[in-house]
């Protein structure tokens, strides 16, 4: 009976103990990127929902709940590396996604290659990274990006220049109002080598401005003084300011370009309500973009659960939502994270297909290491799956044209397939 | 060597860079990653108050010679396969070279004009990098893959704990000389050196080369360690403030105080990332330097130093 007892004792100990520590099993989430911009936000927000969703639903890889431990990189590289080093070596974390820009990334990616923890970069889209994987697959296995690379989304980015600025709108000339900045002087390179030329449009001038400028008259004045059709503008910095005084002083000439400010809903107040007529690119999704059922689910959660700024998610709140699923799913296949071979290439199969009224609307997958991209003749190893096709049938487009209306709307004019409205001019421009 | 430097000097030392050693043993790897980035801010403490904390001369422009170490070495090893046993003493030996365009301006201004030139220096390097060569310098995004020296935390520290500990050691025993002792008193007054028959202009062009120095040398290093480079990341106000306020927490004018500031201030922010995650650590950490600094301006080893005279004295 003795012997019985403590058996039965033991066992029940053994049980509690064993629960226990099935209890306290979890899989430990880092974040890495900005705790004070709007993109770090975004891809933290977007992780933490995933995270609630996968917790309410019994966790992951057998029950497993998990935490997620955030480093803030404060958008500074140094700090960028600082912060990886401490969710690997101090919080000893199982996956590390991140919302950093681009160089605060490459700053890290070094750290990333010597842990080899599994990691998602859900914003920066620098071809240089996408490079390195195809350099060294082995040290860079773990890595994955899940927006579209900066060469895809300019490659798709000249198309709209010939099929819409030069063949719908008839127009032939250009000047060019760029910022002085690193970003400024990139696009307008693109612009000038690359969109100019093969839409048969010609660069009458480039003016180039102060991130600091304040009045825009004269600028606006210098150029129209060059007699081109219409305005290119770039701007990533205070670029609201430049787009409300085009609107405030009625430029007579159209504007279009890469405006960073108009690619989340908060512009139209940034703006003072005059940001009317204002178009960019934008990768996907992006605002004014129609919503599949999933995605839109994304957002109305997304929007209960954060009422404040951003007002809806960047792109890389659903890539981070997305990815950090398919994240999960990989590493249930690879039996966890600790093998980061084996959750590599668990996570190149990972295929997420939404539908919109039938057809395929946005694609969370990869590609492969040997595929080539027909039009670019490349290949993009762990880039985010895009089509730089019409009609778009194997993924989304790379990116899209948005613009702002006078009258606060927003939509996406380019490419056609993914279009909720028409490129136009604004109401004073004749 | 100057007869101020005794053997207990020299056990101390020992016995400060004997206890280092044995930290790997004591503590993790996550802890000891923060005492590399304290190691490398020490060199550049240290190499800032060679410059500035004796000579008087403040320079805002520090992080431009830092960063040109850095570049120097990452560009030939990286772009030009050169390996790091040649491009790390060229990186050093530019760096020096750079340090005399430094000087120039210290022949004829001085106090806050001379702060200003050093910190267009800087910003004027911040612009160069990006716009002349980046297919060499990598542009606004930098180069990421630099070669490393060491993989791991702990080889990474006993690699950054050797350096700074010759670095300290060395300028410690500079400074115990006639030279470094001449070059304390220019920062107190200079025309009095002048006076006296002392070349001063020799004299501040051999703290700017020996700073130069040490900065080519740390930023050299700390690019091998980093394994990546970016202009935002050097050629910045904050990097900049953080080398200064270093040396200014610890003791400027010494070789313990910025080694001490750079100790406490790495060990304060990263300490306070668990709980303050985001932003709000920078405001703790300006905050506690703001006060420290008002209570004690000449630093925690002013502190530490009025401390050991009162237990001494209580002692006796």
């Amino acid at each position: 009976m003795t012997r019985i007892l403590t058996k039965g004792l033991c066992s029940a100990a053994m049980a509690g103990l064993l629960s226990a520590g099935a209890a306290t099993a979890e899989v430990k989430v880092g974040f890495i990127g900005s705790l004070s911009s709007d993109t770090g936000r975004s891809t933290l927000r977007g992780a933490q929902i995933a995270i609630d969703e996968l917790n309410a639903n019994g966790g992951v890889m057998g029950g497993q709940q998990i935490t997620l431990i955030e480093a803030d990189t404060g958008e500074d590289v140094t700090e960028g590396i600082k912060a990886y080093e401490y969710l690997a070596e101090t919080a000893e974390v199982d996956f590390i996604i991140s919302g950093s820009i681009d160089d605060v990334s490459l700053g890290w990616l070094p750290r990333m290659q010597e842990y080899q923890i599994p990691t998602l970069d859900t914003w920066t889209s620098y071809i240089g990274i996408i490079d390195m994987v195809v350099e060294d697959p082995e040290g860079m296995a773990p890595y994955f990006m899940n927006i579209a690379s900066d060469e895809a989304l300019a490659t798709l980015y000249i198309n709209f220049g010939a099929d819409v600025l030069k063949a719908k709108m008839g127009w032939d000339s250009v000047v060019i109002l760029a910022e002085d900045t690193a970003f400024g002087q990139a696009i307008t390179g693109l612009v000038t080598e690359a969109l100019a030329p093969v839409a048969g449009i010609e660069v009458k001038d480039t003016i180039i401005y102060d991130i600091g400028t304040v009045d825009f008259a004269p600028i606006f004045s210098k150029a129209q003084a060059t007699g081109a059709d219409f305005i290119y503008q770039v701007s990533s910095v205070n670029s609201q300011v430049i787009s409300s005084q085009y609107v405030k002083l009625q430029v007579p000439m159209a504007m279009t370009g890469v405006n960073v400010s108009a690619l989340g809903m908060e512009y139209w107040e940034d703006t003072g309500g005059a940001g009317g007529g204002i178009s960019t690119l934008s990768p996907i999704p992006s605002v004014g973009f129609k919503l599949d059922p999933a995605s839109q689910a994304f957002v109305d959660t997304y929007q209960a659960k954060y009422d404040t700024r951003p007002v809806i998610p960047h792109f890389n709140g659903f890539n981070a939502y997305h990815g950090l699923k398919q994240a999960m799913a990989a590493a249930d296949e690879a039996g966890g994270f600790k093998d980061a071979m084996a959750w590599s290439k668990a996570m190149e199969k990972q295929d997420l297909i939404l539908e919109m009224d039938g057809k395929m609307w946005l694609r969370y997958g990869f590609w492969g290491a040997d595929e080539v991209e027909e039009v670019t003749q490349r290949t993009y190893p762990h880039n985010a799956r895009f089509d730089l096709t019409s009609p778009y049938e194997d993924a989304q487009p790379s990116m899209v044209v948005i613009q702002w209306t006078e009258d606060g709307d927003v939509g996406v004019v380019y490419p056609p397939e993914y279009a909720t409205m028409e490129f136009s001019v604004p109401s004073w421009v004749k | 060597m100057s007869t101020q430097i005794t053997w207990k000097h020299l056990a101390l030392w020992a016995l400060f860079l004997g206890g280092m050693a044995l930290l790997p043993m004591l503590v993790g790897k996550g802890t000891l990653r923060t005492i590399i980035f304290a190691n490398y801010l020490a060199i550049f403490a240290m190499s800032w108050d060679v410059l500035s904390g004796r000579t008087g001369y403040i320079s805002f422009g520090h992080p431009f010679l830092i960063g040109i170490g850095a570049y120097t070495t990452a560009i030939l090893s990286y772009r030009f396969d050169v390996p790091v046993g040649i491009s790390i003493p060229v990186a050093v030996i530019v760096t020096m070279a750079a340090g005399t365009l430094f000087f120039l301006p210290a022949l004829r201004i001085k106090g806050t004009y001379f702060a200003l030139v050093t910190l267009a220096f800087m910003e004027l390097m911040y612009q160069l990098v990006q716009v002349i060569r980046p297919d060499l310098t990598g542009g606004t995004r930098g180069i990421s893959g630099v070669q490393t020296l060491t993989r791991g935390a702990v080889n990474g520290y006993y690699l950054s704990l050797a350096l700074m500990g010759v670095i300290a050691i060395s300028l410690w025993a500079m400074m115990k000389t006639r030279l470094g002792t001449a070059l304390s008193a220019i920062g107190m007054n200079e025309e009095a050196v002048e006076g006296s028959g002392l070349n001063t202009t020799k004299l501040k062009l051999f703290a700017f080369m020996v700073g130069a120095g040490v900065a080519g040398i740390g930023g050299a290093f700390y690019v091998h360690y980093l394994g990546s480079i970016a202009p935002r990341a050097l050629f910045d106000i904050n990097f900049l403030f953080t080398i200064i306020v270093a040396a200014l927490i610890g003791g400027a004018s010494t070789i313990i105080g910025p080694m001490a500031g750079a100790f406490f201030l790495t060990f304060l922010l990263e300490y306070l990332r668990p709980f303050l995650p985001g932003a709000e650590r920078y405001f703790i950490y300006g905050s506690i330097a703001l006060i420290l600094y008002m209570y004690e301006p000449k630093g925690l080893y002013e502190i530490l130093r009025k401390a050991r005279e009162r237990l001494t004295g209580a002692n006796a």
